[in-house]
């Protein structure tokens, strides 16, 4: 409970139903100062879980606390440390970024504007453009930038390096790697698990509304193994696998590391390959 | 409250709401229904909250360390000085208008003090219905503008009716000041009350609505 109670950001039992999709009794507890990415497939519920979080809809049961404040209770304290940042989300097109900013750091008590220029410049934003005239790699850059200027702790990130070209992302990357290397909290979601290869610390995988794995990147991806079969899936593999995906020359097969450990000529998974196969987990070759 | 209202102002401003205070100057045609110009400010609001939905105003707004009931009572403060300016710009253009010789309007009530309060019962009108209504799912403020227009121009079509056939507004309030100032006054009175009653009223319900809704943005 002491961690919770310390943790920027502590999630238990959040249920969410809708009549097509239920969010299942999530519980997470993020650590202060890492990069935790929140993998799953399109609908698994990584956006409704982090609208949840955010009282932007409102859960059917569970408890969300940031830094051991209550949610609901406080949020304008809250608001005040977290940074929130979706991807395909631009405010006021035509408003320059500096009348965007001008009416941003007056809700912040905080607000630093030395920081404020000093991201701006280090992300090369200029505050004579329109949000209509940046990128969408800059466009996150600038969310950032502000949420960084009114002293967030913790950035809540949707899908942030979505429809963004390779070279983008990795920018991004870099730019979260720098947050961490602040001392920031970053919580990322995402279905580009190259991504977090690259940055995360920790991984949460949601399926079909249910937390299916909470762990460290390493640990996680060594609970796991691959078999690269040419031709068909040999039984006993078959039987073990976790999943089943077809490739040009015949199949992969995800298994756990024990069950790996019998077998010739496994690798190591990667974490595409392991979100992969876990959604095809039960169907067979 | 003022930041938000300044943010309103500034970010969300549709360049109709200060346009439509222009319909002030419909008060200068001999023959026309002028609280239509309180409809041209409710279309100025509409704009106003469809622009705000294409520019995401409320993940960005909900984001700050605002509460959702404060984000709505900035909005429909800032409709209320929008519509405040108007029922002044139309007070003046009275004014302008008996200064350079009023004449009966055939179309609802003259150019006179009881249209001031004729134009507030019509924003009373528009906000109770609209401002609710919109709250309920921003996403889709349509459904709520229409109804909310619909209220509005049978309000103006029945004042219009009632300056030939009920003899209070036929004899009292549709005659050129000053005669029968003080019913006049008191009918103004009484639009102004319920222009405040109905848009605190409209403010704390949509308030509460909006605090309940999913908002997936």
């Amino acid at each position: 409970m002491a961690n919770e109670m310390n943790s920027p950001l502590s999630v238990r039992g959040l249920c969410k139903n809708y009549p097509e999709f239920q969010l299942k009794d999530l519980s997470f507890t993020l650590e202060a100062g890492k990069i935790t990415g929140f993998i799953g497939r399109n609908g698994a519920g990584k956006t409704t879980t982090i609208n949840s979080v955010l009282s932007l809809i409102h859960p059917d049961a569970g408890e969300v606390r940031f830094g051991g404040l209550l949610q609901e209770e406080h949020t304008r304290e809250i608001m005040e440390k977290i940074g929130f940042v979706s991807a395909g989300m631009t405010y006021y097109t035509r408003k320059t970024l500096k009348t965007i900013t001008g009416i941003t750091k007056t809700f912040f008590p905080g607000w630093d504007n030395t920081a404020y220029r000093k991201h701006m410049e280090s992300f090369g934003l200029s505050e004579d453009k329109t949000p209509a005239e940046l990128s969408n790699g800059m466009k996150i850059k600038y969310a950032l930038t502000l949420a960084l200027s009114h002293g967030a702790d913790l950035f809540i990130l949707d899908e942030p390096t979505s429809g963004l070209d390779p070279i983008s992302r990795e920018e991004l990357v870099e730019v979260f790697l720098r947050l961490r290397d602040l001392g920031k909290t970053v919580f990322f979601s995402t279905h580009i698990t190259s991504d977090l290869e690259k940055c995360a610390d920790r991984i949460l995988f949601l399926q079909k509304g249910e937390l299916k794995a909470d762990d460290s990147l390493s640990a996680f991806q060594a609970a796991y193994r691959i078999l690269e079969c040419s031709g068909s899936v040999p039984p006993e593999a078959e039987k073990a696998a976790k999943g089943i995906c077809r490739i040009r020359n015949g199949y992969t097969v995800l298994l756990a590391k024990e069950d790996a450990d019998t077998m010739e000529e496994t690798r190591e998974a990667t974490l595409e390959e392991i979100m992969v196969h876990l959604e095809k987990e039960g169907e067979t070759c | 409250m003022l930041k938000l209202l300044k943010k309103e102002f500034t970010l969300c401003m549709h360049p109709t709401g200060y346009i439509m205070l222009l319909g002030a100057l419909l008060v200068l045609i001999p023959g026309y229904p002028y609280p239509v110009s309180c409809f041209y400010m409710g279309l100025a609001i509409y704009f106003i909250c469809l622009t705000a939905r294409e520019n995401h105003d409320a993940s960005y707004t909900l984001t700050l360390p605002v509460s959702r009931e404060d984000a709505v009572r900035a909005r429909i403060r800032m409709a209320c000085c929008l519509e405040a300016a108007l029922l002044v710009l139309i007070g003046l253009m009275i004014l302008l208008k008996q200064a350079i010789g009023n004449t009966p309007n055939p179309a609802g009530l003259d150019a006179g003090v009881a249209l001031i309060g004729d134009c507030c019962i019509t924003f009373a009108i528009f906000n109770m219905i609209f401002f609710p209504g919109y709250y309920r799912d921003i996403n889709k403020p349509g459904k709520a503008f229409f109804l909310a227009s619909v209220a509005v121009f049978a309000w103006v079509a029945l004042v219009v009716v009632a300056t030939y056939v009920v003899p209070f507004f036929r004899d009292v309030l549709d005659q050129p000041d000053p005669a029968f100032m003080s019913d006049k006054l008191l009918f103004t009175l009484g639009g102004l009350v319920l222009f405040l009653a109905g848009t605190a009223w409209a403010e704390n319900r949509s308030a509460r609505k909006f605090a309940q809704v999913d908002l997936n943005l």
